[in-house]
């Protein structure tokens, strides 16, 4: 036959023929594609798997040669070495491959073109269902089949995902290979791999076949049962015993064709439990085991051989899924395609039980992480509508509470000073908005908070904890009462998602009648914050600011505005709820007509130090899964008088507790140390930094903390340093500067 | 991919047996996004029988309007779900990973996603 081109196999050209396998093209050239053990050239096994072009594990005999094709053999012993770059940036996304995925979907799909397959194609079209045919050998490579069910092939372009109505899997039956001493050598090949190499040309020297001999290739069929293959690497002899017993036959030969039988090819079908998966033809059926091995290597893949395997049986692991644990039998390249009719035999063997097949997962073959990870994104974050204008201002963007948001524009001491001392602006577009109206809004309000609503008046607000039923905080937020039945919550920049479905949950399960209405991606929110914050929205329009806790609808720079008067940093503040298309428009004037009052934004690194020198918490970061009003310090917060809310009960049962956490303020001299720096009393270990910033203001660190022991120790070590526990807020305890 | 723009509308959560009965202008385009939750476009006046129901001016989607071409080159090769057949429908989920609507009709569809969301789906749709 006429070369067409030549691979490079170890470093060495290798000439292949059109149409060869990268397989077939070694084993003509009188080679092994690996290093030994039968070669069934179906895919089945492991037996040809080597490095194609960079990608370990590939299966030669599935793969076209083509000229120039680089491969490499795995190593004899162990696995090919992981190739990592030395230049790799652990901190970015890896330059990945981009494997194209294409999706649809069918009425119905089948695995394998095979005789029962086509059958299955015709008799569907016949009833005018759409139809997918797969087929390994047209490069449809099915790897698993997902609950849907989902179909997942690899193709000789990159994925396909098809959502299927049915699937008909019809992948025919493997042949066994053979489990002898002297099965690892060169030379051995089954019957069908033989008459594919005869087909193709390949001498493959003096053949003998044993069991059901190839069609069309020339061999000498041997009687009696397989008893060992001998040579050194390669074939020499195979040695064989009398069907009566009579004694054993060694028969020099260079190939032994291997006509053993042959298992159901039913990994798809394991792996589809309880989907609508029909199994038909060879594929479904139940063909005999081989005799139980007694010597040689039955799991080719990970060297388990027949000792291994009554070793664990010898040390109780008698269960087929256990076996497979404790000799690793069956995990390996081949998951068991090749081994499992031998364990199965071998544990039938032993327990006069024919133990079903293990549990089959996806994959079914070998396939890389980037096409495994094919048509996945990673996790989307949300921009605010200010997104540009904090990027055009210098901001430092971060991904917090599911939001990218500014961190800093440079320096978060002079954003700190401007809220203290001239005036800010923050994007707060990221807290949680929900709307709640209906005749019973209060009753539900009154049920879900621990704080009273009922009494706030509408054009008021109030702060509001959110527990759940063991009366730990989940969020904290506003009760804004804009109606006598209709109220908006906010809620934290986290926790919103969370408390949005808390809130439904709760006026479902209570059957109440009321309206939700979740507007945290509809409205944006600009913080305007600082001593000079009224001055600049009278200067802007508001015509009256509301007091503290106040809440009015109002323009502001000609964008209508729910303005909340409350205050997160300590100083005057108002968040400005607003539409989000208009957000870039009140921002802008907002900057521009404060300029001359020394207006700048704020980031969160500022905003993190503002409200921890009033002692403010941020729920998730300063608090546990398991903080109570009473550990936080906020039994202020909580109603017990009202008859009923959610954590109620659970509150009224521990408060009669002793209980020895704290959430505590700390002060030090000097810098501030890290989040998280353990805290210590007399050398022990007694709680943690939750929070912690060197105030530019008082001139010293202020932390939050949790302390583990009481009664709260006076003074304890964080650092190294000696800090002092004492109470918040930090600024100004009386709260004029955010009540002026 | 065409641009996504702001989709200004009118968002009414109300009883549902309310907003089964309420009448819509003619040309609006009305989304169903829950039982008691209507998002519309190109509404006036708008009346609900549900004394509490809460209307309020949307601004907080974006989306663009696709040609049935449009939407099988650029946006379906990103749909891991099952598409209905069924028009006109809404339907809602993830595309190329990102939160979103698509509102198919006989020859077009609008691509609808939160406005926060909107760049984001931009950039994965190429």
């Amino acid at each position: 036959m006429t070369s067409s081109g030549r691979i490079v196999v170890d470093g060495r050209p290798i000439a292949f023929v059109a149409g060869d396998s990268v397989a077939v093209a070694v084993i003509r050239a009188g080679e092994h594609p690996g290093h030994g053990g039968t070669i069934c050239l179906a895919g089945d096994c492991g037996n040809c798997v080597a490095e194609v072009d960079g990608v370990a594990y590939v299966h030669t005999c599935q793969t076209p040669a083509r000229p120039g094709l680089v491969v490499h053999r795995h190593p004899a012993i162990g696995a090919p070495s992981l190739r990592a770059s030395s230049q790799v940036d652990v901190a970015s996304p890896p330059p990945a491959r981009r494997i194209p995925v294409e999706r649809f979907e069918a009425d119905l799909v089948v695995i394998g073109a095979g005789d029962s397959g086509t059958a299955a194609v015709a008799d569907a079209q016949q009833a005018g269902q759409s139809v997918t045919l797969l087929d390994a050998h047209d490069g449809m490579e099915v790897v698993a089949i997902y609950a849907g069910p989902t179909v997942i092939a690899r193709t000789r372009t990159g994925m396909t995902h098809i959502n299927a109505q049915d699937v008909v899997v019809a992948a025919g039956s493997a042949e066994l290979h053979p489990v002898c001493p002297g099965n690892s050598l060169v030379g051995l090949y089954t019957a069908r791999a033989a008459e594919q190499l005869h087909a193709r040309g390949v001498d493959l020297g003096v053949s003998v076949a044993i069991g059901s001999p190839p069609r069309g290739v020339p061999c000498t069929a041997l009687p009696g049962s397989l008893r060992r293959i001998e040579g050194e690497g390669r074939v020499a002899r195979v040695v064989t015993l009398d069907e009566d017993g009579g004694g054993e036959r060694t028969t020099p030969c260079d190939t032994v064709i291997l006509g053993l039988g042959r298992a159901a090819r039913n990994v798809l079908a394991r792996m589809a439990e309880g989907l609508p998966v029909t199994v038909v033809g060879p594929a479904a059926e139940e063909f005999p085991l081989p005799a139980a091995p007694t010597a040689g290597i039955v799991c080719l893949c990970s060297g388990i051989d027949v000792d291994d395997l009554a070793d664990v049986w010898e040390r109780g692991f008698r269960e087929l899924e256990l076996v497979k644990r404790a000799s690793l039998a069956g995990t390996g390249t081949c998951q068991g395609s090749v081994c499992l009719p031998h364990v199965r035999a071998f544990l039938a063997a032993r327990s006069a039980e024919i133990p079903d097949p293990f549990t089959a997962r996806p994959a079914t073959r070998q396939i890389t992480l980037a096409e495994a990870a094919a048509g996945v994104h990673f996790d989307v974050f949300r921009r605010t509508a200010l997104h540009d204008e904090h990027v055009a201002l210098g901001a430092q963007m971060d991904r917090f509470g599911g939001w990218w948001r500014p961190w800093h524009y440079g320096d978060h001491i002079a954003e700190y000073w401007a809220v203290r001392e001239a005036v800010s602006v923050g994007d707060v577009s990221t807290l949680g908005k929900l709307v709640v109206a209906g005749p019973d809004a209060v009753e539900f309000l009154e049920r879900l908070y621990p704080t009273g609503v009922a009494d706030i008046r509408i054009g008021r607000s109030r702060y509001a904890l959110l527990l759940n039923e063991g009366g730990h905080l989940i969020d904290d937020g506003m009760i804004v009462r804009e109606a006598e039945s209709r109220f908006v919550l906010t809620f934290t920049s986290a926790g919103a998602g969370h408390a949005e479905m808390w809130v439904r949950d709760w006026a479902e399960t209570w059957r109440l009648r009321v309206h939700i209405l979740d507007r945290t991606m509809s409205l944006a929110a600009i913080n305007v914050t600082g001593p000079l914050a009224g001055l600049l929205l009278e200067r802007v329009g508001l015509p009256s600011v509301p007091r503290f806790l106040e809440h009015v609808h109002a323009d502001v720079c000609g964008v209508p505005c729910h303005v909340m008067r409350l205050s997160f940093t300590g100083e005057m503040s108002f968040e400005l709820h607003h539409p989000v298309d208009r957000s870039v428009e009140l921002w802008q004037a907002l900057m521009a007509r404060g300029r001359d009052l020394g207006i700048a934004p704020h980031g969160l690194q500022a905003l993190q130090g503002l409200r921890l020198e009033k002692g403010h918490v941020i729920v998730g970061m300063d608090t546990e899964l398991d903080s109570t009003p009473r550990r936080l310090g906020m039994e202020w917060a909580v109603k017990m008088d009202k008859p009923d809310f959610v954590g109620r009960t659970a509150l009224a049962r521990t408060a009669l507790l002793t209980d020895n956490r704290r959430l505590v303020g700390l002060t030090m001299p000097g810098s501030a140390p890290t989040e998280g720096s353990p805290i210590r009393s007399e050398e022990e270990i007694v709680g943690h930094v939750s929070s912690s910033f060197a105030s530019p203001l008082l001139g010293h660190a202020v932390m939050l903390g949790w302390l583990k022991r009481m009664p709260l120790p006076e003074q304890v070590q964080v650092d190294g340093r000696s800090a002092s526990v004492s109470q918040p807020p930090f600024y100004d305890p009386e709260g004029s500067r955010a009540r002026a | 991919m065409p641009v996504l723009e702001t989709m200004t509308g009118t968002r009414v959560v109300a009883a549902p047996e309310a907003l089964d009965a309420a009448r819509w202008s003619e040309g609006a385009v009305v989304l169903r996004l829950a039982p008691d939750d209507v998002f519309a476009i190109g509404v006036g006046e708008i009346e609900v029988a549900d004394e509490d129901a809460i209307i309020v001016a949307e601004a907080g989607f974006m989306g663009v309007w696709l040609d049935a071409d449009e939407l099988s080159h650029q946006v379906v090769p990103h749909i891991e779900w099952p598409l209905t057949l069924t028009r006109p429908a809404l339907v809602q989920g993830l595309i190329a990973g990102v939160p979103a609507k698509l509102w198919l009709e006989d020859d077009r569809a609008l691509l609808l996603c939160a406005a926060a969301y909107a760049r984001e789906l931009a950039d994965r749709l190429g």
